[in-house]
Formats: structure tokens, sequence, C-alpha cells
């Protein structure tokens, strides 16, 4: 039986966090009421056709395009494919087709420990559609309806070079490319709400061939789960078509996640759009002063993160993966790190901890009441012996909800740590008395009765008592 | 004199004196043009309310600094847009459209008091000069009934209906019916009058542009449109146009290309008439210089190319989805095909099957690009011309208003005829002037290019011409008469 390898290149439309619309002051906001926010420009009516380019859109665009290593365009042009639909108002879209924003990028990916570069083929800016409605399947709908606030809101399409090899790969890449995005703050990618839309062009040669073989592209995949099991899915029928000595048939297909499995939506025509460019927008230089000014407000990326968290702090890769996976959080931990230099202990307590509790209430770090010098603060707390591990969980829990400081609730709720000798001596005494059983299994050799008194002295405090000199002072008197 | 032919200075002044009152024009022109739309089907919209409306209103202003078209009456294109008045492109598709928005040239014509007296027909979506394309029936030329006026515009600005028009310049419209119905038309620079508004069939050629029978007329109107905006830089200083019409220099150098006699279907009348324009000029001490501009000839087969594909794409959303007719289909593709079937005329169909075939990709490099370079080439050319020389001078049309149904039918040809002469301005960008004379009793123009921004010169050598004031047509002395 021949092995195939299948290969795999991803479009990726991400909608840009602009106020306005692409060539209007049209609101972009996600959820209003159906055609509230629309306009003669953007709805596409006649004598509308005055297009004002927004400029933080292109922005937005240029900074897609370093970020993700291209080439960027000296010259910024949009472009016309002309075909007709009912979402879109003006029987074109507004694109760049000819000379996109940036070209020949790259993105690494760590597969299987690891660093792969994924080609960009190339970052544009064009504008978005309407939405249809149905009721049910398209067919069969007594009525189509179509919401314009959608129409065009500013997407930045990324088109990956066919390198991705599995829906692992492939995972991993949309992994980081959204990471990447959040990082540069120009989308929220929320697959959800379809501010990041992912669309696989798949096909499979046999192994080590070096022609490509007929793809079907593949879309409706709305969660990295569905772009996985999708791909996945799909890469196995072409498999089963091929040895059966089948042929694979080029075409456009859904993914139902319900049925999990693709569904042939429509043959791929060789589809000839008309391009032209577009005869109002004039070409729009890009000066240099102003693609600093856009190279400088690009943050460190995850990568370079990543690398400084395990080299110079010293983190295993995994802390460093963790922390780095969002900009947030690693923002967060490097704040906290000015109050509190302990790299990796500081980091145990926000992926354990920290992470915990967000998880568990379905939060964002951003959301957090904690703020990160006060969980520095915290850990001093520990360290110094002010309050033990234990108590401190509890502290931060409570910071956690409320939001106040940790002292404020270590002094009110009276935890501070009892590290007075003469005073845990009096306790040790009295729990050594009350568990002779336990002090005799000691003295044979078992040391897990050390554990069962240490514990009795913690209940006797309140597990206030400082557990390393408990644990000093029983042995002494148990040695004694 | 008659009040229907008072320049903007003299409604300004006889309003101010009190010696004209505005109902009282009103009453005229009211009553002109109903005559004048049944003879000659120059409107698409004309409601004597509203004009009566607009006149209470300004009879009943208290304004004390009166701007500066006070009561001065004005036609204006079906295809700019107006919001108490439908915009129909005089196409089926849009017959009962209702704009939501007002063109900003026609804000601007209002707040500085114009008084807007109808929509004029025109050609669908303003392609064209022959008379064969309105879905409203074709406009008869107030000269010779028998014949196209090219516009309504330029209609009712010769039977004297309005002081001055708007009307839109794709590959030389306004210019052309300005030619044939014995008026002044200007195509500013690109950009020059706000494009805001237009429902543009070829936004790179097309442009909004003014037809008057005077100069000063035509000056005061662009004083008021050519605001900065966004092809408009603000840098750019203009002279006040009514006050710089006298002011020719002296030594003013008009360039005619050696082989413009050798335009297709040029008549022999026109081209004997030319010749004598040739040598007035010369002999008012005009110098005349023979240039040799190679690729000019091919100025209305790309202006074709161009405008095409621009039409194709730019009427891509009259699909019945969301304004304007719609012929239901069993679904979508049906619904888009029915609709614009019906919808367009069928020399319309024509242009846009051309623009669509040259816009795909096989046609793309050999056709459109191909096009895009000799644009360029033409340009550079004409350039070149103007800085040799203040003026380009050619005839506007190679002949006199074409008779609305000869046979075989004129005017659907594909590159137009018509626009030999005049689509090299709008591929430039560059300003152009056509100013009336006549042959055979019948109107035709000649024709001026300047350099970009270059409007003054344009309108002084008009002025300079103007010394006889223009003819009327018979129909305007009728007229006279209701």
């Amino acid at each position: 039986m021949t092995a195939f390898e299948a290969v795999i290149g991803l479009e990726v439309h991400v909608e840009l966090l602009t106020q306005t619309k692409l060539f209007c002051s049209c609101s972009t906001d996600f959820g209003a009421a159906p055609n509230t926010q629309v306009c003669p420009i953007c709805l596409g009516l006649p004598g509308g056709n005055t297009p004002r380019l927004n400029k933080k859109a292109v922005a937005y665009a240029i900074k897609t395009a370093l970020a993700l290593n291209c080439q960027v365009a000296q010259e910024i042009t949009f472009d016309r494919k002309n075909y007709f639909y009912a979402d879109l108002p003006n029987g074109y879209q507004i694109t760049q087709h000819f000379h996109p924003m940036g070209k020949k990028g790259f993105l690494p990916v760590n597969v299987a420990e690891k660093t792969k570069n994924i080609g960009i083929h190339q970052v544009h800016l064009e504008e978005d559609a309407g939405k249809m409605f149905h009721v049910g399947d398209i067919l069969s709908s007594p009525f189509s309806r179509v919401d314009f606030n959608r129409a065009s809101v500013p997407l930045v399409e990324i088109v990956t070079e066919p390198d991705l090899r599995t829906a692992e790969e492939a995972r991993l890449f949309l992994q980081k490319l959204r990471n990447t995005l959040l990082y540069i703050g120009i989308s929220d990618c929320k697959m959800e709400e379809g501010s990041l839309r992912c669309d696989a062009n798949i096909s499979l040669r046999p192994l080590g061939s070096k022609e490509l073989g007929v793809k079907t592209e593949l879309k409706n995949m709305n969660s990295f789960r569905a772009v996985y099991r999708g791909i996945e899915y799909e890469i196995e029928r072409q498999t089963g078509i091929l040895q059966e000595g089948g042929t694979v048939i080029p075409e456009t297909r859904h993914w139902d996640e319900e049925i999990g499995a693709t569904k042939s939506m429509r043959e791929k025509l060789s589809e000839s759009y008309r391009y032209f460019p577009d005869p109002v927008l004039l070409p729009l230089k890009t000066d240099t002063k102003w693609l600093e000014e856009i190279l400088y407000s690009i943050p460190e990326l995850p990568d370079s993160r990543y690398k400084r968290f395990t080299e110079d702090y010293g983190l295993p890769p995994y802390d460093a993966e963790v922390l780095t996976s969002s900009r947030d959080l690693a923002d967060y931990y490097e704040q906290a790190l000015q109050t509190y230099p302990e790299h990796k202990n500081l980091s145990n307590w926000i992926m354990s901890e920290l992470m915990g509790l967000l998880n568990a209430n379905n939060m964002e770090i951003t959301a957090c009441k904690v703020e990160p010098p006060e969980l520095g603060d915290l850990l001093k707390l520990i360290d110094q012996g002010t309050i033990s591990g234990k108590i401190a969980k509890t502290v931060f829990e409570e910071m956690f909800t409320t939001g106040e400081k940790p002292e404020k609730i270590i002094r009110e709720k009276g935890l501070t740590q009892i590290s007075d000798e003469e005073t845990l001596l009096k306790i040790v005494d009295t729990v050594v008395t009350a568990h002779p059983g336990s002090v005799e299994d000691y003295h044979n050799g078992k040391n897990k009765a050390l554990g069962f008194l240490v514990g009795q002295v913690m209940k006797e405090t309140k597990g206030q008592a400082n557990p390393r000199l408990v644990n000093k002072l029983l042995q002494k008197k148990l040695s004694n | 004199m008659d009040p229907a032919n008072l320049s903007v200075q003299q409604i300004t002044a006889k309003i101010n004196k009190k010696e004209l009152l505005l109902t009282e024009l009103g009453a005229i022109l009211a009553g002109r043009s109903k005559y004048a739309q049944k003879k000659l089907n120059l409107f698409i919209s004309f409601d004597p309310q509203l004009f009566t409306e607009q006149i209470k209103k300004n009879e009943q202003s208290t304004q004390v600094n009166r701007p500066p078209l006070w009561g001065v009456p004005v036609a204006i294109a079906d295809n700019i847009t107006t919001v108490d008045q439908k915009t129909t492109c005089a196409s089926r598709l849009l017959a009962a459209y209702q704009p939501p928005f007002e063109a900003q040239a026609v804000s601007l014509l209002q707040e500085n008091g114009a008084l807007l007296i109808g929509k004029t027909n025109l050609e669908e979506f303003g392609l064209g000069c022959a008379g064969n394309s309105s879905y409203f029936k074709p406009v008869k030329n107030p000269w010779d009934i028998k014949r196209t006026a090219g516009s309504g515009a330029a209609a009712a600005v010769a039977s004297g209906l309005a002081t001055f028009a708007l009307a839109s310049d794709v590959r030389g419209e306004i210019r052309q019916a300005a030619s044939y119905c014995g008026v002044i038309a200007l195509k500013p620079t690109y950009g020059k009058i706000p494009r805001e508004g237009l429902i543009d069939s070829a936004s790179s050629l097309e442009q909004t542009g003014i037809l008057a029978r005077r100069v000063s007329d035509l000056a005061w109107a662009l004083q008021v449109l050519a605001v900065p905006g966004n092809n408009n830089p603000p840098a750019v200083k203009r002279p006040l146009y009514p006050e710089i019409l006298g002011n020719i220099p002296a030594k003013t150098r008009i360039a005619v290309p050696a082989d413009w006699d050798q335009a297709p279907l040029l008549e022999e009348g026109i081209k004997n008439n030319f010749r004598e324009q040739l040598n007035k000029l010369a002999r008012v001490g005009l110098e005349i210089n023979y240039v040799t501009l190679p690729h000019f000839q091919y100025a209305s087969l790309v202006a074709t190319i161009i405008g095409a594909v621009e039409a194709f794409s730019n009427l891509s959303n009259l699909d019945g989805v969301r304004f304007g007719y719609r012929k239901e289909g069993k679904h979508l593709q049906e619904m888009y095909i029915k609709t614009r079937s019906a919808g367009f005329s069928s020399k319309l169909k024509k242009f846009l099957t051309l623009g669509g075939l040259l816009s795909t990709k096989k046609y793309y490099n050999s056709h459109f690009l191909q096009g895009q370079k000799m644009r360029s080439i033409i340009k550079k050319e004409l350039l070149d011309c103007l800085q040799e020389n203040e003026l380009l001078l050619t005839p506007t049309t190679p002949c006199n208003a074409i008779l609305l149904d000869s046979s075989p039918p004129a005017g659907e040809e594909l590159p137009d005829p018509a626009a030999y002469y005049t689509a090299a301005a709008n591929l430039a960008g560059f300003p152009s002037l056509n100013f009336p004379v006549s042959t055979n009793g019948l109107p035709y123009g000649l024709q001026f290019m300047a350099k970009k921004e270059d409007e003054g010169v344009l309108l002084q050598i008009a002025f300079l011409l103007e010394k006889e004031p223009i003819k009327w047509p018979i129909f305007a002395l009728e007229l006279q008469e209701v």
C-alpha cells in the first residue's frame, strides 16, 4: 500500500480591532441589531462610491505583516474582486490582489520539540462581506436575509505556504498565529464570534513525491478542535479514496461539527474573478517614518520572550511556554517579578494557584483583581516566615475574591505564623503526651508518625504554626 | 429683456433692486418648462410645486449677505443625487430610486441660493450622447427636434430654462452635448468639483462639469463648486474666476494636432468651418502651433476599454437585492440575470458585456493593462504639448447632432466615434471646454484643453471668443412666446 503525505495550507481571516469600517465611519461593534451600522458607502448605494481609507486598519495590516516577518509593500494599492452575491453590497470586494501588504514571511512553530518555519505566502487587507441568514438549509429556507453590519469591516487575510503536513501542525500553527496576533493587539481573534476564521487547503501525495495532488478546500471550522478534527477527517477521507485507486474531486467541503465529517458544498470551477485596480482609491505611499512608528509599536513577540524566560530567568521550557502563551499572562509574570524576583517560585504560583482560580472562575487574567506586585508581596511573606505556604493559599483566595492586600487580610484574620519556640514547645508537649501510640510508632522507625504529629500541632494552631520549626522541635523532643 | 436670459450677476442685481421678483421668474420658467418638456422630453423629474417652494423659501429669507447664486435657476442631470427628488440615471433599474443623501455639488448650489428647476434626462448612466439608451426616451435637440440633444442638461441651457446646468462627463458627454446644442461646457480637472453623490459609471474618467450660455455664469458656478475636497487638495490656489475673464495672457499659444482632420466621420462642413475658425484666431493675434500627438487618435478606444471595465464593476451594485427594480427568479442567480436583462438598455448591456469580458484573466493583460499603458502615453503626450502651449484646440465633435432615427442606428459603435476628440481629456484628467460655433444652421463646438488646474485660461479664451453673444436656437425664441 502506498504511503501518503498530506500537504496543507491555511487561509486565515482576522477581523481588525478598529472602531470603524475600512472605508466609512460606521461602527464595527459586534452584536448590534441587524443593518443598524450601515451608510451609503458600505451599503453600496448608487452615488455612495466615495470610500475613505481607514489608516488605522492599514497600520494594523502592516503591523501584522511585520510581525510575520514579511516584506512590506512600498505602495499600498487596492483592487476590486468582482463577483455577484447577495451579501456583497457593491458587487465587488475591495482587496489587495496585485500587491499584498506583506509577502514572503514566516512564522516559527514548535513541532515535536523542533522549530519549523511555516512560510507566509502573503498578508493582505480587505473588506468583509455582510452576513446571510437562513432557516435551516439555504435551499429549503423560505427566505434569505442579509445583515450588512459586517459589510466592509476590515479584515486581514493571512495565506500560508503549503508547508503543513499534519492536522496537529496546523493546529499548532494556528495557535501560534493567534497568540502572535493577540500580542500585537490587532484583533481579539475570537473563533466563536468569527473574528478569526480559518479555511484549509488539503491535498495528498505519495510520500517522497514533489508534485502536489488534487486539493479540497475545507471551510466552517469554528474552533481549534474543529480545525484539527476537520483536517484529520479530510486526510483520512482522501487517503481512503486514493488507496482504492480513486481520484479526489477538487471541491469546497464543509466541516460538520455534529456528525464529525466533511460534506461537499460545491465543485471548484476554475474560478475567474475579475480583478482590477480600484479606480477610486489612490495608491498610498508607506513612508519610512510611518513604517518605523508601526515597527516600534510591535511589542516583544512570544518567541523572543520564551527565549528570555528560559535563558535569563532559568525557567523550564514548560513554564516558559505556558507563561508566554498570552501576552497578558507574561506581562503579569514580569510585573510580579519586580517585587518578587524568585523566578521559579513565582512561576509555580502563577501556574498552579492563579491559573487554577482563573480557570475555575472562567476568567481572563486581565480581569484578575490581584495586582501583580501584591502577589509578589504575598510570596515574600511566605519566604520571611510570616505565614505558611498553606495559609498563603487561603490568603490568596481571599485576595482573588476581594482584591484586598495580603497584609490586610493576614492582620484582620490573625493569620500570622507562630514562630515563637516557647509557645510551640508547649503545644508540642501536649500533642506528644496525647498521642503515646504515635510516639512509640516513631521510635519503632515509622517515619510517617512524625508527619501525623506535625499535623496535630498544625491543627492545634489552626495552621498558623511554622511547620519547619514544628518539625525541628518535635524531632528534638522525640529524640530525648 | 427676457427675464430668463439674465446672467447670474444680473439676476442678483435685479432682485436686490426689486426690479425682478423671483415668483415672476419662477412662473415664466415653470410655464416654459412644461411646454419644453412636451416638445423635447428634457426632464425626468420636473416638479413645479417643489420649484415654487424653493422660490418661496428664497423670497422669505432675511439673509443680508446674499450668496452669489441667489435666485439663479439651475438644472441637474439625473445621475447626480438629490434628496427631494428621485435620481434615476435614466435607467429602468433606478426608475423609482430615491437617494437618502444629496450630492455635495447640489448642496453647494443650494447653499449659494440657486433654484433647482428639475432633474434632466440623459443617456443611461450618462454614457454617450446618441439618444438611444434613456429609459425615459431620448431628448430632442432644440435646434432640430429630429436630432439628439445629447442631454437634457444641454437642451435646458440652450432653451433658456436654466442659467447653467450640472452634468457628468465620462468620455466627453457634456462637451459633446454642448457642441450639439450650441452652449458652453466645461469639464474641469478631475476631482475639482466634488465627486460625492455622483452616480458614476467609470470612476477614473468621470467628472461633473458645468454647461452655460455665458462664460461669466460658468465662472460663477465654478467658483462656488470648486471647493477643496478628497481629490482637491486645499493647497491648490485658485483664482477668482469671474474676475480674471478679461486677462488672457498676451501671448497665448494654441496647439492644434496636425492630423486633426483625420477623425472618422468628420463632416465636410465642420472641417471647412474649423479651418476658418483657426484663421480667425490667428487674426486676433493668437499663436497657432501645429503639433504631433501620435496617440491622440486612440483616446476614444482606450477610454472605452477602461470605461467599460470600470462601469461593469461600478454598476454591479444594481442587482435588485437592496434597492431599485427587481425581477424575481427561482434563485438568486436567476434574479440577477432577469433583473439586469430587463433593467438595462441594449446599448448599456453591450458596454457592460465588453467590460465584463475585458476584466477576465484572459483579456486583462492584452487589453485592460495595455489600455492603462496607452492612457499614460496619451497623458504624457498631452502634458508635453501643454508645457509648450497654453491650450490644445480641436473640434469637439466630428459631426453635428446625429439624427435620432437614423438607419442603421448611429451611436452604438464601440468605441464611440463621437468621443474621438473629447476622450483624451478624461484619460488625462485635464480640464476641457466646448465653445459653440455653427455651420449649416446647426451648432458644433471648438474644444479647448488646458493642463491640470488651468481652468482660468479656458475661461479666458472662451470670454475672448464670446464678444458676440451665443446664438439662440429657434426653439428658445418659440419658448419666449409661451
